[in-house]
């Protein structure tokens, strides 16, 4: 299927260079990475008259730069909510390297293949919020990359780029590679923090936000790893160059991760406002088999999923998406071909978040396990009619009445798979049966 | 005074508060599992969940933006808040479950998740009757459950330590334990493990929860996860009657209630004094019911015929009254005690003057190390204070002793306490004539008593104790003794049953009454006998007549010390 409406945002895509992780062997390496005009951007930042940390964030900010660990929240915005600085207070930059969205594997690729446009990101983001500590908290299942990324920012200490007095200049910051320890929820920023000091990964309440009260209680701000691999890129061309890039609203280049039931999966980079049919038909290499669409979830398993008839026309940018029924998240996206069964879907899913929830609120706790064994029971064919209101009733009880947002991320799949195959569940159901006069039972006649 | 707007009514209130607080100050209820006033706050229960607004201000000028009818315009928050976390502030306003319907819907959600893994295994729960989870369950929860699947299993019956009993179904994770152990006690024995609804708490690996303070994780448990180990299954909440009083293991005097049913010590458990002991009670202090229920003598004794022989209480009295009368006052020697009250000492006191002898001594029982700068003291006795400030002078088994072997001594009369076992050779009261009253038969200075008068415990006594902080406090009787006496039976705690149960199903009747008479009853009688009549109504006149010419107790009547007790003013270094 093509889009009939063709109106990408994403200009020339096809010639796009790609920029987050260039085609250049061994990047990782400290050695290439400076061949390749690495590390230009924090020498221009921090020595000469040009930048100072004011200019810096405002810069970020001028860029548009959207968060992309799925809120899309504005990454300059955020950066303006530290408290002025303290020299008493320490005030701390995590970065969010625990990706565990199902759907959603685009900061492996940044880690594993441009590890050092990370780390000049968090410098500067050091440098313009004032920070002597980065955390960069990695998914403890990436320890290949963790070992390697270690091992580079070694050669980065002894190079004088991080730590004391980084190129002479007199500006000092350290870098803090964490490894988790598994578990979903730890990629919430306020339990990430609980685990980075050590405890039990429990979200906070918020207020208190982290940039008031964060890791040890000092100010923190906690980006995702590709936002932070953005910023040398908008050091480097100014942010007129990376707010021209893609679609207005929601610039940048974006990592794709497609998964599914398409001829050539991976992570792509592209400009952000691509549309959803040009990177399933068109970068992805088209369905696999030649089946039909049936649905795509946009950005990781928890946003809203959409039918093959809702994505027409669609770009992938904030708002556009956000008309469209759904959410850009993470731009993980998942699609599925005629032949998916959505019950078996939801039941994975449900499945996933039933054995993710930290189980400290009880909506959450209670509420994802009773959702996977109701689809359970409807993906075996024992389900009754009534259990689909059900389904869409817990959701009810669950959106909006926790800590965090893991009950959100829990009940959304399940009321809009419901909802939108409502037919391919009905139909996975016991048939509705009602008492006859003669104190028999009959199948009742489906609604046509 | 800023005012917040809870269901249409406007409270004043001062300085930070917590919304749930806020509304519990002020008698509005507000279901809740989580949260508890000393602890932190982690609202994750979700029960509390509120709707909450704030006035709207306009941005330019700073003014509250009114409606076409002059009435502030309120927006509020798009998602329900919980109370527990929320600050409140001036000009909110809340609708809770009394006016807002999404409110109620929200609360009856909550608690069919919370119903949807617990055992509901209420008839044989040590909890229920006094459940916050069946409580508010019945009443601001669903009729029924949708729930039709198999519940989560979880270990049923873990000993989490020496004291302390877990069933983790029936646990909601609300955390209090945790946080209990973290915040308060701060042994940081248990933690959370396991994730989502395979949660439970748990000690970690190859720790035990010995902590001295485990047992209160056993009351602010909202549900019957944590259980005593030592009652577990003993009695039903309904059955017991509870008795405000203090506990006597220490000086501190932590307020507690002791649980009577069938006149037995059942458990005892801490009632919130803030001034003394917060929320909270050592575990030493519940593990004492056993002195209470066994071992207790069956009336009075006099000797005869090399043996102590039961006898009555009259001739008991006439009995020790004739001791005394055969010798002279200067001969006597009255130890008082440190474990009975002001009251009896008081009397002791007044007996000593009245037969000319030295004012009587008491015995310190202060184990050094055993103290935290908690709930528990090195003293091992409720009313050292008392002692001191009625004057008695204080002294130890050895001078005692030295004290017996120059000869000059010929009556030794004791007030609930134990010579013998607190250090006294049972060879120095050979020779010498020993009244005694005594709690229990294990008493080690009974073989030596001529006179032998069982003395009711605090759970069976009205009377004061002072505490090492120099806070006077009263106790109660929980539990009937075989003789009448008015002032005990009114002041006697009683069950449901007691109150609104016809005279056929009455728990408290008259098995395990302990022949035994307070002190202060005692004492007057042989008072009496020796010519020197006492005439008291009771403890209350006993106590007011102490308060009036003990400038260390001034101030420290009956109705001043009501159920929390009275703070005396400083006296000089005392222990």
């Amino acid at each position: 299927m093509e889009a009939t409406n063709p109106t990408s945002k994403a200009g020339d895509w096809r010639n796009y260079k790609r920029v987050l992780l260039p085609p250049v062997k061994d990047l990782h390496q400290l050695e290439v990475y400076e061949d390749n005009g690495g590390y230009k951007a924090l020498r221009d930042v921090l020595s000469g008259d040009k930048w100072d940390p004011q200019s810096v964030t405002a810069e970020v900010k001028k860029s548009n730069l959207r968060g992309r660990g799925g809120a899309c929240f504005p990454t300059g915005l955020k950066w303006t909510f530290m408290p002025p600085v303290d020299p008493d207070v320490p005030r701390f930059l995590c970065c969010n390297g625990d990706e565990s969205e199902p759907g959603t594997f685009k900061d492996r690729q940044l880690m594993e293949y441009n590890p050092h446009l990370l780390f000049e990101g968090i410098l500067i983001a050091n440098y313009a919020m004032t920070i002597k500590t980065c955390y960069l908290y990695v998914r403890g299942e990436y320890a290949q990359w963790i070992e390697q990324m270690e091992a580079e920012l070694e050669k980065l200490y002894k190079k004088g780029y991080v730590g004391e007095n980084i190129m002479g200049t007199g500006f000092s910051t350290d870098i803090v590679i964490h490894k988790g320890a598994g578990a979903y929820i730890c990629g919430e920023e306020t339990s990430l923090m609980e685990s980075l000091e050590g405890k039990r990964a429990y979200p906070r309440i918020k207020p208190p936000f982290p940039a008031q009260k964060g890791i040890w209680g000092y100010p923190t701000t906690i980006n995702n790893v590709e936002t932070l691999a953005c910023v040398p890129l908008i050091i480097n061309n100014g942010a007129d160059w990376y707010s021209g890039i893609g679609a207005e609203k929601h610039p940048g280049p974006v990592l794709y991760g497609i998964s599914g039931h398409v001829n050539k999966p991976g992570v792509y980079e592209y400009p952000s406002g691509m549309l959803i049919t040009d990177l399933i038909y068109e970068v992805a290499g088209g369905m696999r088999g030649g089946k039909k669409l049936k649905a795509v979830v946009p950005g990781g398993s928890s946003v809203p999923i959409m039918k093959a008839d809702m994505i027409d026309g669609v770009t992938m940018d904030v708002d556009t998406i956000r008309e469209a029924g759904s959410m850009m998240g993470t731009a993980g996206m998942l699609v599925m071909d005629e032949d998916t069964d959505m019950v078996s879907f939801l039941r994975r899913i449900t499945h996933f978040y039933h054995h993710e929830s930290c189980g400290q609120c009880t909506p959450c706790r209670e509420g994802t396990g009773w959702l996977e064994n109701l689809v359970t029971r409807i993906d075996r064919g024992e389900g009754n009619l009534r259990d689909l209101d059900l389904l869409i009733d817990l959701c009810d009880q669950m959106e909006g009445r926790t800590v965090c947002a893991l009950a959100d991320a829990a009940a959304w799949p399940v009321r809009w798979t419901v909802t939108r195959f409502r037919e391919e569940f009905e139909a996975k159901c016991k048939p509705a049966v009602f008492p006859t006069g003669d104190g028999a039972t009959e199948a009742a006649v489906p609604a046509t | 005074m800023p005012k917040v707007t809870i269901d249409g009514n406007v409270i004043e209130y001062e300085g930070r508060e917590k919304l749930l607080q806020l509304c519990l100050d002020d008698g509005v209820e507000l279901p809740h599992f989580c949260y508890h006033p000393s602890m932190s706050v982690p609202a994750n229960c979700r029960q509390c969940l509120v709707e909450v607004g704030m006035p709207v201000k306009n941005r330019e000028t700073g003014a509250l933006e009114v409606d076409e009818n002059g009435d502030p315009v309120i927006r509020f928050f798009p998602k329900l808040q919980t109370g527990c976390s929320m600050d409140v502030s001036d000009g909110m306003v809340v609708k809770t479950h009394r006016t807002s319907d999404l409110v109620k819907r929200a609360q009856k959600d909550n608690l069919e998740f919370l119903l949807v893994n617990h055992p509901l295994d209420c008839p044989i729960c040590d909890q229920a009757g006094h459940c916050p989870l069946q409580i508010q369950a019945y009443k601001y929860g669903p009729e029924g459950s949708r729930f039709e699947f198999r519940k989560v299993k979880k270990p049923k019956r873990v000993k989490l330590g020496p004291r302390v009993m877990l069933d983790a179904e029936r646990c909601i994770n609300c955390t209090r334990c945790v946080r209990f152990t973290d915040e308060i006690s701060k042994s940081h024995q248990l933690t959370i493990i396991a994730r989502g609804v395979k949660n439970y708490p748990m000690t970690p690996p190859g720790m035990e929860f010995d902590d001295p303070y485990s047992m209160n994780t056993t009351d602010i448990c909202p549900v019957g996860a944590l259980t005593p180990a030592n009652t577990r299954f003993q009695a039903r909440q309904w059955e017991m009657a509870p008795t405000p009083s203090i506990t006597t293991t220490n000086a501190k005097g932590a307020n507690c209630f002791y649980w009577t049913r069938d006149n037995l010590i059942m458990k005892i458990t801490p009632r919130q004094n803030l001034q003394v002991n917060e929320y909270w009670l050592p575990d030493e202090d519940r593990l004492v019911l056993d002195q209470f229920n066994n071992n207790r003598p069956e009336g009075p004794q006099v000797r005869a015929d090399g043996g102590l022989q039961a006898s009555t209480w009259d001739a008991a009295t006439a009995a020790a009254a004739d001791l005394l009368d055969a010798v002279d006052g200067s001969e006597i020697l009255f130890v008082g005690s440190a474990y009975a009250t002001v009251e009896d000492n008081y009397l002791l006191t007044k007996l000593a003057s009245a037969l000319g002898a030295a004012t009587p001594v008491y015995l310190s029982h202060v184990e050094t190390g055993h103290g935290d700068d908690w709930l528990r003291t090195d003293d091992r006795t409720p009313n050292t204070q008392g002692c001191e400030r009625l004057g008695l002078t204080r002294t130890d088994a050895a001078t005692l002793q030295a004290q017996l072997e120059e000869g000059a001594i010929k009556l030794v009369y004791v007030l609930e306490d134990d010579l013998v076992a607190s250090g006294l050779a049972a060879g120095a009261l050979d020779g010498v004539s020993v009244i005694l009253h005594h709690y229990n038969t294990t008493n080690a200075t009974l073989p030596a008593a001529d006179v032998a008068l069982p003395a009711a415990m605090v759970v069976e006594t009205v009377g004061t104790f002072v505490s090492e902080d120099g806070h006077a406090q009263r106790v109660r009787p929980a539990k009937a003794i075989k003789g009448i006496n008015r002032t005990l039976m009114m002041e006697t705690g009683k069950s449901r049953t007691d109150m609104h149960g016809t005279p056929f199903d009455r728990w408290h009747n008259e098995s395990h009454q302990v022949d035994c008479q307070p002190s202060w009853e005692t004492l007057p009688a042989i008072a009496a006998l020796l010519g020197h009549p006492m005439s008291y109504k009771g403890p209350k006149q006993i106590m007011a007549e102490v308060a009036a010419n003990h400038d260390a107790f001034a101030g420290a009547t009956y109705d001043a010390m009501g159920l929390e007790g009275v703070r005396l003013e400083e006296i000089g270094e005392a222990v």
